[in-house]
């Protein structure tokens, strides 16, 4: 029988008596995976986290881990005794115990118990922290206390390890490097783990899987490269806001036509009757530039983005389109230039709604 | 339905607390004896008249008394600043009936003003030319030289907070020292002192030492003789009445203020030190002069009259048995720290796991205590267990449990619980507010159960704040006296009692001894806490 790792399933989730995602099932189907949560704030990816972990209750669905039910309308683990840990994203250190005192309280936890220890101090290193160890929390900054919570959370090795935006805090500098340590403390340890975040790129990074909590609802749980290159629906494409739609009608099985770039071929992810009027999503990615295109929009914004120019570029129907070009191209246009499309436009996989 | 203890201990603590109020109020619709009518026609426009004018005279000078100093020594560095800065709130230590005592005492006929002018000047008829602080005019001055200390913390420690770019801005704008301070400085720091007016206002209107000593017959002189001397508590709680509807508006006063006592923010870095400017030549020697003449007539005018006295009259301080006094009080002080401390605890607790709204409306019912004056506390005590016992006792044929809260430690215990559950409940409570409740969260994740959240996490954190509060609660009941003296048990004395017996069979040398024990002890406990009543570590 193949057993999922973390089953959720038909969840309301609320918080102070109010709903705040409805009807949720998704699942972790192996022991070490992570998944990440995206959506906007308020959302509620907090309360699912909340809720799994055991700090609020459940008025419907199941949550079951290791087979073991935690949660559901009638039965409630309380949060002490499931082997689940929570990094929070405000400042939840013991705040009359140093850093190191905090840390090394996960180690002691009960939830730990028979299991392979876990170095703290190897934790410690790797998530950069030795400098504050005698420090209490009110002496150190707000991304060092996320991290200090974090090495808590990861010392008590537990089945199941929920962050809530554990890299909220953290300079932008050092966020790269701690995502990568964190994910190679986590496999590692082989924690199976739960990442909120609104970070499409940090979820894209950490987890095999990411969840889209749009609109009080589990929008997409995908692959990042699904979620990213097939969104499921408008609100995933403005949430992800990495493109935009315009209006073409489907020519052919694998062709549609735009009024102002004219004909777009590539494959249809989701077939579509000839004459049908669409939305076609175009990401700055599908467009080439091309210089001796005959094609000329006007640029209308250029941003720097440091490996790429994302140039906005005007139609005459006055849509607005986002073009990537490398930054080492060797011409740059400013705004009000004239710039190329290449034609024939060739899509990898046409993404239409 | 499921037994909720957190419920059902707040439960009691409100009931506690409201069983006074609710004599008080039913009280009114009670047939008094015809005394009342006599009062109504004779004295009771006298007693409210009193009452206000004392009011007024009292906020008055509070409010040029605490604010002034507070401004001085929060803004300016000059000789002795730093030192008047924790000095000026030791004048708590001297409750306004031990300032009425030294007042009288220094400018009566032949009292120590006339001894320090025959040392000097040698014999003559000085008596005439003494002023003579008595009746009203004393009693203000005693009752706002002890009490301005509510005002000089709260306004400090509001000037404190303000934002450095708030006087900066004044600056920029090209306004002068003093237009800053009324159009800038003074409002935001408004809600902190209308708040800090309002407590001197209901201790104002609950002081019964110093005016019973002045003979000023107010509401609260009103109450206690009605007990004494007509021995009747319907009439008594009548005027009751009148006075709980005088500090209920202040009471609401008070709470709105603090409320929005802070226009300060208190984001972790968003505190900017403000440089205090230094004063030079006159304004500083100006400066200087307020706050040493300040901390002269409020502090160590009463310190070295009791001083001198015990000294003068040695015999009084071997007449009296100290080590008694003191283990009543501390006895006292200990029993009640107890309770206050386990109560406020739970109380605390259970608002913070169980997060129901009626819970937090008990908890706010049961910091009303302390706007309620001790002499009513005491005497509504009493006749709601004399109503108890005549009512259900007798009617079950029970043995009367009179005796068991009347005259016992017992009662004293309770009312003191009623008078200051507020200062325990607010203590703990503003040391759990800095505890995040995701620290709690993160306990029960790693294992703790809620038991072992709160003796290992919580009690730790706490450890300050109950000390505090426990030294608050000592400084409180040391100094308190109309709960102690209506209900304490037989030949129990504390050193306020005893100070306030002395003297009111004019034996005022006698009330030295005790008098200045409890100065002393007071000003101990208020060394002890002045960190946390300062907050200097913010400065």
């Amino acid at each position: 029988m193949n057993k999922n790792f973390l089953e959720v399933k038909n969840v309301n989730f609320q918080a102070g008596g109010v709903t705040k995602v409805k009807n949720v099932s998704f699942n972790i189907k192996n022991k070490g995976d992570i998944i990440c949560l995206l959506g906007p704030s308020g959302v509620g990816k907090t309360t699912i986290l909340r809720t799994i972990a055991g700090l609020e209750k459940l008025k419907a669905g199941t949550i079951t881990l290791k087979d073991k039910l935690l949660s559901s309308s009638k039965d409630h683990v309380e949060p002490e005794n499931r082997n689940i840990s929570l990094s929070f994203q405000e400042n939840s250190l013991f705040p009359h115990y140093t850093v190191e005192k905090n840390i090394y309280l996960g180690a002691e936890s009960k939830k730990n118990n028979g299991k392979k220890k876990v170095n703290p101090k190897k934790i410690i290193k790797l998530l950069n922290i030795n400098k504050i160890l005698t420090k209490y929390p009110h002496q150190i900054s707000a991304g060092e206390a996320q991290r200090a919570a974090l090495a808590r959370s990861l010392v008590t090795q537990p089945d199941l390890l929920l962050l809530d935006e554990p890299l909220s805090n953290v300079d932008q500098s050092f966020k790269e490097e701690i995502q990568v340590q964190l994910k190679k403390i986590l496999k590692d340890l082989k924690i199976t783990t739960i990442i909120v975040t609104h970070d499409s790129y940090e979820a894209f990074y950490l987890g095999s899987k990411c969840g889209l909590i749009l609109g009080e609802k589990l929008k997409q749980f995908d692959d990042p490269y699904n979620v990213y290159h097939f969104p499921n629906s408008i609100e995933v494409v403005n949430f992800l806001n990495r493109g935009i739609l315009i209006p073409a009608k489907v020519t052919g099985n694998n062709s549609l036509e735009n009024d102002d770039l004219g004909l777009i071929t590539g494959n249809f992810i989701k077939h579509y009757p000839n004459g049908s009027k669409v939305q076609l999503l175009l990401q700055p990615e599908d467009l080439e530039h091309d210089d001796d295109s005959n094609l000329k929009l006007e640029v209308v914004d250029r941003k720097f983005r440091g490996t790429n120019f994302i140039y906005t570029l005007k139609t005459t129907s006055k849509l607005l389109l986002p073009v990537a070009v490398h930054t080492h191209h060797k011409e740059q246009h400013e705004v009000n230039d004239k710039f190329g499309i290449k034609r024939p436009i060739h899509l990898e996989h046409i993404v239409c709604f | 339905m499921k037994f909720n203890f957190w419920y059902f201990s707040s439960l009691i603590v409100s009931l506690t607390v409201i069983i006074p109020i609710l004599t008080v109020f039913s009280s009114f619709f009670e047939d008094t004896t015809n005394y009342f009518q006599i009062l109504k026609q004779t004295f009771f426009l006298e007693y409210i008249l009193n009452s206000i004018i004392l009011l007024i005279g009292v906020i008055f000078l509070t409010f040029i008394l605490g604010v002034g100093s507070a401004y001085l020594v929060s803004f300016y560095q000059f000789p002795g600043s730093n030192f008047f800065k924790w000095a000026l709130i030791l004048s708590f230590a001297v409750p306004p009936y031990i300032y009425a005592y030294s007042l009288f005492a220094f400018f009566e006929n032949y009292g120590t003003a006339f001894t320090i002018l025959k040392f000097l000047f040698g014999d003559g008829n000085y008596n005439k030319h003494i002023p003579k602080f008595s009746g009203m005019f004393g009693l203000i001055l005693s009752i706002s030289f002890s009490l301005y200390v509510y005002v000089y913390i709260l306004a400090r420690s509001s000037f404190l907070y303000q934002s450095q770019n708030l006087i900066e801005l004044g600056k920029n704008l090209g306004f002068s020292k003093l237009k800053s301070f009324y159009s800038i400085i003074l409002p935001a720091a408004r809600p902190a002192i209308v708040a800090g007016l309002s407590l001197v206002a209901m201790e104002t209107l609950a002081e019964f030492g110093a005016v019973d000593f002045f003979s000023v017959n107010t509401l609260t002189t009103g109450i206690y003789n009605a007990w004494i001397t007509f021995d009747d508590l319907a009439f008594a709680n009548r005027i009751s009445f009148f006075l709980l509807l005088f500090i209920f508006i202040l009471f609401l006063t008070e709470n709105l203020s603090r409320k929005k006592a802070k226009y300060h923010t208190e984001v972790k870095g968003g505190f900017k030190k403000k440089e205090k400017t230094t004063l030079y030549g006159l304004k500083s020697f100006f400066a200087f002069l307020f706050c040493f003449i300040l901390f002269l007539l409020s502090f160590l005018f009463p310190l070295s009259q009791m001083l001198y006295w015990t000294i003068k009259f040695p015999e009084n301080f071997f007449d009296l048995d100290i080590i008694i006094l003191l283990l009543n009080t501390l006895y006292l002080v200990s029993m009640s720290g107890i309770v206050l401390i386990i109560f406020a605890l739970i109380s605390n607790y259970g608002n913070r796991v169980s997060n129901r709204k009626i819970l937090n409306v008990m908890s706010t019912l049961s910091i009303s205590g302390y706007a309620i004056p001790g002499v009513i506390l005491a005497i509504a005590f009493i006749t709601f267990v004399a109503w108890f016992d005549n009512t259900f006792v007798k009617y079950f044929g029970f043995v009367s449990i009179k005796k068991l809260f009347i005259g016992s430690i017992l009662g004293l215990i309770i009312v003191y619980f009623v008078r200051f559950y507020s200062l325990a409940f607010n203590g703990i409570k503003s040391g759990y507010e800095k505890i995040n409740i995701s620290v709690d969260e993160s306990a029960y994740l790693l294992g703790y159960s809620k038991v072992k959240t709160f003796f290992n996490i919580h009690i730790p954190y706490l450890r300050n704040s109950l000390l505090f509060v426990v030294i608050l609660i000592s400084l409180e009941i040391i100094r308190e006296l109309p709960i102690t003296l209506i209900l304490r048990p037989f030949n129990f004395e504390t050193f306020a009692t005893t100070a306030y017996i002395s003297a009111s069979e004019d034996l005022l040398e006698a009330a030295a001894v005790p008098s200045l024990c409890l100065i002393v002890i007071a000003s101990f406990f208020i060394l002890l806490t002045s960190k946390y009543i300062l907050r200097i570590n913010n400065e």
